[in-house]
Formats: C-alpha cells, structure tokens, sequence
C-alpha cells in the first residue's frame, strides 16, 4: 500500500488529463451530433443515408479497433497523428456516432402534437426546432446523455496503447516498476469510480432542473 | 487491391482461430452474465434489505469501472493477491462480472414492467408467488428483455476485443500480430474490422427481425 | 357467525401511509345474497374488496370468511390461510387482466392445474362448459389481445370460475368496456347470481345494482353512507349523502348553473 501511496500524485494528473479530454470531446461531438443528428432527420436522402451509415460503422466496430486503425493503421499510407491528436480525433469521430442517436431520438420523442400547435401558431421550422422541440426533447435526453460522457470516459483507459500518458499509462509503469498490479490496478478503478460518480452528479442535477416544469 | 487481398488470404487461418476464441469467450461470458444478472434482479427486487443492499452496491460500483481495468483487476491484481487466473478464465469472469450488473438491470426493468393487474389477477387465483413468477412475470418480461439483451450482446462481442491486453489469443490480438509481422497494420485491423462487422449485423439486424416477428404473432 | 354468513367484516379500516382510504365499514354477506357496492370514485369501493381476498392488508378491524378469522395489523395471514381464500374467492377486474402470453383456454386452466392440481381433462373439461355458457367455445385458442373487451372479460368470468369459487368479487367489471359490450357481460354476471352464487361486486350500473342485487351499499367519503335492501336504498335513501349521491348519478344534469354547480363540488375524485 506504501507503494501506491508515491503514486496518488501521478494519478490525479493522469486523471485531470482523462477528465479534459472527456471534456473537450464530448463539447465536441455534442455539437457536431446535434447537427448530424438534424441532418439526418431532415437532410436531403443522400445526406441521411451517409449520416447513418457512418451511424451504423461506429456502434457496429470495437472502440479499440477505430483507435488502431486511425493510429496505426493510418500510419500505413503515411498519415501520423502525436497520440494527443489521435485520442481526441477518435473520442470525437466515435462520440458522434453515439451522440447522434440521443439527438434523434429524443427529437422523435416529443410529440407530434407539439410541431402541429406550432405550426399553427405560424411558427418557423427554425423557430419550433429550437423553442419547443429542443427543450422538450432535452429532458428524454439527459439521462442517456449522462451514460454517454460515462462511456467517453471510460474509453480513456485505451489511450495507454497508442502511448497517451493518463492513468493507465502511470498504472502500467507503476506495476512495471513495482510488482504491485494490487493497489495500483484498483486504485485506478477508483479514480475512474470518483470521476464516474462525478458525471453522475452533475447529470442528475441537471436533470432535475430540465425537468423543473414537468 | 491486389495485395490487400493476398495479405487477407494468408492470415485467414489465424483469424478463424481468433473468431473462435472470441466467439467461445462471448459465449461464456454470457452465461455467467445471464444467471449472475438474473440472481442480481432477484436480489434486487427482493423483500430483504440486506440482499438489496448488497446487489445494489455491486451493480453500482462494477458497472461504473472501465472494462479494461476490471479485466487488469482479474488478471493482474488477482495473480498478485495469490488468485493466478489464466487469461481466459479471467477474461470470463471479468466481462461476466461486468455484463451480469447490465444484464440484471434489463431483467429487474422488465420484471418490474410488468403491470401490477398481472400479479394481482394471478394471486386472486391462489398462485403461490414463485409460481407467479414463473408462470405470469417472466413470461411476460421476455419479450421486453430481448431488444436490450440483444443490444448488450452486440457490446460484449466488441468488447471482447480487449482481451489481447491480458494475453488471451481473440480475433484483436490475431490482428495485431498480424500487423506487426508484415507490417501492413491498415490492411490487417480492416480484416478484423469486417469480421467484427459481420456479427454486428447479424446481431442487430437479423434478431431484430426475429424479435418483431415473435411480437407480431402474438399480437 | 351465523351459519349462512359467508363473508363478514367489522369495523374494517385501511390507510395507504397517512392518506385514509376507508374506515370503519362493517358488512355481513349471507351464502347466495348479492352485494352491490356503488358510490362517487375514490371513496375506497375497489380497495374494499381487494382487501377480502387479501390483495391489500387492511389496518384495522376484522373480517371473518369462509372459516378464517384475519385482524387487522402488521401480522399478515399465513401462505396457507392465503392460499385457501384466494382459492376459494373468486376475482374479476375492471381491466380484465387476461395473461396475454396464454390462450384463453390456458389462461382458464392455468390455476386449475397449478395451484388446485386438478387432472387436464377435468380442468379443459370444466374451461369449455363455461366457455360454452358465455358463447366463446370457439375462441378456446385465441390470445387475449383478438378478443374484443367483451369477450376479454367474459373470459376473465370464466377464468375466476374454473377455480370453483364460493363467493365472487367484481371490481367494476363494465366500465372499462364500450356501451354496446356491457350488456353481454351483465347478463353472464346475472346469470351466475341466479345460480345461487354469493357476490359482492363495485359497479356503477345502477339499474344493474337495482334488478340483481339484493342489498346495496353506498360508500362515500371513505365510509359506509347508507345500506340495506336494493330498492330501498335507490328509490328512498334516507342519509343526506346517499341522497346526495343518487341526484346526482339518477338525473341528468339540465342547465348550465347545474353543471357549474355540479363541477364546484366534485372534487372528491
């Protein structure tokens, strides 16, 4: 346990860097998600069938095989990413494919009444995308929007491979040095649970107050 | 085109061995995620405070951690604590592990789905309450388990694909090696990728037709 | 406990956490007597007789059937004691509650089999002589969702039946069904009071209440208003709240001041 104790230092920078790149990932493929997602319910045909077919490869392939494709089977016609690029590339290209569906889905979810009283209020598409689709639809879409930066998380513990110095890495070395897969392992664990608790918070909280008219 | 090809061609061999490797692991892991999962749900829903606490807190804690350092926690951690499992031993009981607080989730949801008129009308009839369980709950939640059973399983295959990091030979760590020996790393992962593919439709394709007809009939 | 009392409650009191949901009724049910419960929603008809075949434990009082003597309490009744009255009393929902992943037949004999451990052939034997009274041999077969509500709850007659009941509890078994089906319900209900079957039934079909029942009771404001024989108690109620009750159920709403009047008081719902 000694031994663990020299490398609560190295872990919680390990963390912070694992957290920001949750972060800035996740800001990010919110953003494009939510155009994809619009694209793909109300783009042109072409526009939708691409949409979801980019949909279907990313649910459908393991995270860690977008991860070496893009870092080192990329390499092979001669496109190198640092590993900092290439996590965030791939958290972001791998989190539009899931945020997408959240979008959508909780688009579709609210009611079709909702659109025809707007429309016959005489409001734009525009306007009832995003003063009564959009809020309504956000309370559907907190909750699995709160697993899905859970997931974007979790898929840090990956980074280790292509060389991205977080948590894992500090671990793997630990144990290297060390011999203690025990508490170096398990204090991992806990890192990722007090970072998970974390998430979890800040989505119930917001939770509540989306749902404040319900 | 032509050297994609032949690079396939030549290490197909090894591949089928690692599709069988990864297909016997999701295998196992989804019994033991299926019958721990179930006794979960039960403990879940349990009069017992004492069980429901203790699944609580199990489901809680182990599906907030990442795959891969529960993998390392059963592989590593384990070995070191005395407990030597082998690669495959502890990639079983580390995605079955984590599967079965998803698993039990999806049960104890469709369990509780199930409308309060059912178990009312089945005990005016005198059914002991395993019996309702049997017979009238159960029944009922399949149809509502299998969509999200399904989609777990489609997870749990993909998820297999780290167990190359504890040294178990699957379908990713054939690729890997087979990258690594002729360096065509692109050519190689996208051979695994159309594989991992191939399961991902007939998962999620192919069942869910099914799904729907079995819904269908019994309209 | 006079011999032909089947059913007798006393001074029966239920609480759902602090909200009351009905206290204080009393009620003895002789063999072949039908009871009619009617009264405004929410005055705790339906909880009442869910509390006889023990659906819901009650708080207070105590109530003696077929036999077993059940107080009030945290103590629940034994599996046994469970078993023997739930066998014995028979249940038919406002929702039907058929199990839709059986047949009709199979939701018939399920019990039969399971719990009384009757031999298949008696028990499908018994399932198409009631299926044949109610006019759906020939839908033995089919699942639950074909059949129109109607039919459903027929099925649902003949489902409690099977298990060869000695008193029979119907929780509004009409109200959820289209006007032309209930009449195809009451007469199987009417039929079966004929035959001499002891029933105790919440319903708002008052001129149902008025021809089948013998005794009526009129709860309301989670309590006993006022009971006694059928006619007496519609045609000339004698409490103020019964009274009350019945205008407002028996004539029709005329003007707008008597709508408005009538909707400024309904909030018991």
């Amino acid at each position: 346990m000694g031994v663990a104790m020299h490398y609560v230092g190295v872990y919680a920078a390990g963390a912070l860097k694992d957290f920001g790149l949750t972060v800035v990932s996740t800001v990010l493929s919110m953003i494009l998600g939510v155009l994809a997602a619009v694209g793909r319910l109300y783009g042109p045909r072409l526009i939708r069938l691409l949409i979801s077919w980019y949909v279907e490869l990313i649910r459908g392939l393991p995270a860690i095989l977008q991860l070496f494709i893009l870092y080192f089977g990329l390499n092979q016609v001669g496109i190198t990413f640092s590993p900092l690029a290439a996590a965030l590339i791939w958290l972001v290209l791998y989190g539009v494919g899931y945020a997408v569906e959240i979008f959508r889905s909780g688009i579709m979810a609210v009611a079709q009444g909702q659109r025809e009283a707007a429309a016959a209020l005489g409001l734009s598409s525009g306007t009832t995308m995003r003063k009564i689709i959009f809020p309504q639809a956000l309370v559907a879409m907190l909750p699995p929007l709160t697993s899905f930066v859970v997931l974007q998380l979790k898929n840090t513990t990956m980074l280790y491979l292509i060389g991205y110095a977080d948590i894992m890495y500090e671990a793997r070395l630990g144990v290297d040095a060390t011999n203690q897969a025990g508490p170096l392992y398990v204090m991992a664990a806990i890192a990722y649970l007090i970072m998970s608790f974390i998430i979890g918070r800040i989505g119930m909280r917001m939770e509540r107050r989306a749902a404040a008219y319900r | 085109m032509h050297t994609l090809w032949s690079a396939w061609v030549q290490y197909l061999p090894d591949y089928w061995q690692g599709v069988r490797v990864t297909l016997e692991l999701t295998g196992a892991s989804l019994l033991v995620a299926i019958v721990l999962g179930f006794l979960l749900a039960l403990a879940r829903l349990s009069t017992l405070r004492v069980l429901d606490f203790m699944a609580t807190a199990y489901v809680e804690i182990v599906r907030a951690i990442p795959v891969l350092i529960i993998l390392f926690i059963c592989y590593y951690s384990l070995a070191q604590a005395g407990l030597k499992l082998s690669g495959p031993v502890a990639a079983v009981v580390g995605l079955g592990g984590f599967y079965a607080t998803l698993y039990g989730e999806i049960f104890r949801g469709a369990i509780m789905g199930v409308d309060r008129g059912q178990k009312e009308a089945a005990a005016a009839l005198g059914m002991p309450e395993g019996l309702v369980m049997r017979k009238i709950v159960l029944p009922q939640a399949f149809f509502a388990i299998l969509p999200p059973a399904t989609n777990q399983l489609s997870n749990l295959i993909k998820d297999t694909s780290l167990v190359f990091t504890i040294a178990v030979a699957d379908l990713m760590f054939q690729a890997n090696a087979a990258s690594a020996n002729n360096f065509l790393p692109l050519d190689m992962l996208l051979l695994a990728g159309v594989i991992y593919f191939l399961f991902y439709l007939i998962l999620s394709k192919l069942l869910a037709r099914w799904e729907l007809n079995v819904q269908r009939r019994r309209g | 406990m006079s011999n032909d009392v089947v059913v007798s409650a006393q001074g029966l009191t239920k609480r759902f956490g602090s909200q009351l949901v009905f206290e204080d009724v009393s009620l003895d049910v002789h063999k072949s007597e039908v009871v009619a419960i009617i009264g405004p929603s929410g005055a705790g008809k339906s909880t009442f007789i869910r509390c006889i075949n023990h659906l819901h434990p009650f708080d207070g009082g105590t109530l003696e059937l077929l036999g077993h003597t059940l107080h009030g309490g945290l103590k629940s009744p034994s599996r046994a004691v469970l078993r023997d009255i739930r066998t014995r009393v028979g249940m038919v929902f406002q929702t039907f509650n058929l199990f839709p992943h059986l047949t009709v037949m199979e939701n018939i004999i399920l019990a039969p089999l399971d719990v009384k451990k009757v031999p298949r052939e008696k028990a499908v034997a018994l399932a198409r002589e009631l299926l044949d009274l109610v006019g759906l041999e020939h839908k033995k077969d089919m699942y639950p969702k074909r059949l129109s509500g109607g039919e459903q709850q027929r099925v649902a007659l003949c489902r409690a039946l099977a298990m060869e009941p000695e008193v029979m509890l119907f929780d509004e078994p009409t109200s959820m069904l289209d006007p032309e089906l209930v009449g195809e319900v009451l007469s199987a209900i009417q039929r079966l009071a004929k035959q001499g079957m002891t029933m105790i039934l919440v319903t708002h079909e008052m001129t149902f209440a008025k021809e089948v029942a013998d005794t009526v009771v009129i709860m309301a404001d989670h309590r006993v208003a006022e009971m006694g024989p059928a006619r007496q108690v519609l045609e000339s109620p004698q409490t103020e709240r019964a009274q009350q009750f019945l205008r407002r159920v028996l004539e029709p709403v005329e003007t707008m001041e008597e709508l408005s009047a009538a909707a400024g008081q309904g909030g018991e719902d």
